[in-house]
């Protein structure tokens, strides 16, 4: 069985002066990702390593991390994919470090509820039931409705480290995701938070949060159509 | 902060810096056109020393600034009002492809303006 070599990061900001990293060797039978090598130094070799894991099947969001200085999920990340030896694991970058490997996240879901990311209707229903959303209506959210919030994207993001007060791209594109919904009716309450300096326009289309998206998605697009519809309302 | 760089992160820190360096260029520009109002002499005597090799090896830069800057822009017009953010990295190379044949198009008759054997010096 093939062992490899981990460089993770430690710091407990309660006892540490500084963070520091901190080697283990793991043996990795062939399909082992990255959450497979913690959890193996947690329950055999360290147990003081902290870190986040729920699911193990990449939708809950849990185990985004720094991985060879790129943000993935930890559960996604298969140990014979990374070539860098060894493998360095950090929290998410721009962060603050609560333990190790978790960081404080609430700065992150505070500039979710920013952008409302519920249906807001003010109009009854047209009927009983349900309101209506054809196929082609429906078909607009795709690639917005899949986000599972993991943080990776707005982690990866320059424009984000230099501006903590910056919605990121996933608000950005939770934001698209119901102002793109043809049942939503609060359109013009969203875009006035997303029309800042410190919404859409902080953008620079340096497509990180695209390459660290887990699910696959594109932020940097949905912020482009963002734009154009904060535009075309203007004029 | 330290990442990973990919497409995205490369081509947007080379739009600033050839951001900045067309601004510093267009300053020496404009400065070494104002010799012109001293006379034909002087601003004469200076487009002699224009005509060293190193001003051509910076003409040659300077075509490479110009034309990486404004290929990118066409991308980043093509991300900010069309599909563009879709295919960007596809966008981003095809538009470089293009990109270096244009430079050897006209860095080529630059350097043959330096050697003995080209054009008139």
């Amino acid at each position: 069985m093939p062992t490899r070599r981990f460089k993770i990061f430690r710091y407990n900001p309660h006892t540490d002066e500084r963070p520091r990293y901190q080697e283990y060797e793991v043996q990795v039978p062939t399909g082992s990702t990255v959450l497979d090598a913690l959890n193996e130094i947690k329950w055999t070799q360290d147990g003081t390593l902290t870190y986040r894991r729920s699911c193990r099947h990449g939708i809950c969001g849990s185990c985004a991390m720094t991985i060879n200085g790129a943000n993935m999920l930890a559960c996604e990340a298969q140990v014979h994919t990374l070539k860098r030896d060894p493998i360095v694991v950090e929290p998410l970058r721009s962060f603050p470090v609560i333990k190790d490997l978790v960081v404080d996240m609430d700065g992150f879901f505070d500039k979710l509820l920013l952008v409302k990311p519920y249906l807001i209707v003010k109009t009854p229903p047209p009927t009983d039931k349900e309101r209506y959303q054809s196929p082609e209506d429906r078909k607009l959210l795709d690639g917005a409705y899949e986000c599972i919030l993991c943080g990776a994207c707005t982690s990866s993001c320059p424009s984000f480290w230099a501006d903590k007060e910056f919605l990121g791209p996933a608000a950005l594109l939770k934001a698209y995701r119901f102002i793109f919904d043809t049942r939503d009716e609060g359109v013009q309450e969203r875009l006035d938070v997303l029309d800042n300096k410190h919404g859409l326009w902080r953008c620079h289309t340096i497509f990180n949060c695209v390459e660290a998206c887990p699910k696959g998605l594109n932020p940097t697009w949905a912020i482009g159509e963002l734009k154009k519809k904060v535009i075309s309302e203007k004029f | 902060m330290r990442y990973r760089w990919f497409t995205g992160g490369w081509s947007w820190l080379l739009m600033r810096i050839t951001g900045g360096l067309l601004i510093l260029y267009l300053g020496l520009h404009i400065y070494v056109l104002h010799f012109l109002g001293k006379g034909g002499e002087e601003f004469d005597r200076l487009m002699v020393t224009m005509q060293q090799p190193i001003f051509k090896l910076l003409e040659v830069g300077l075509l490479g600034v110009v034309i990486y800057h404004s290929l990118n822009g066409i991308r980043i017009l093509f991300i900010d009002f069309g599909r563009g953010a879709l295919y960007h990295k596809k966008l981003f190379w095809f538009l470089m492809a293009i990109g270096a044949a244009t430079f050897l198009v006209g860095a080529i008759p630059i350097f043959q303006h330096l050697t003995p054997l080209g054009g008139e010096r």
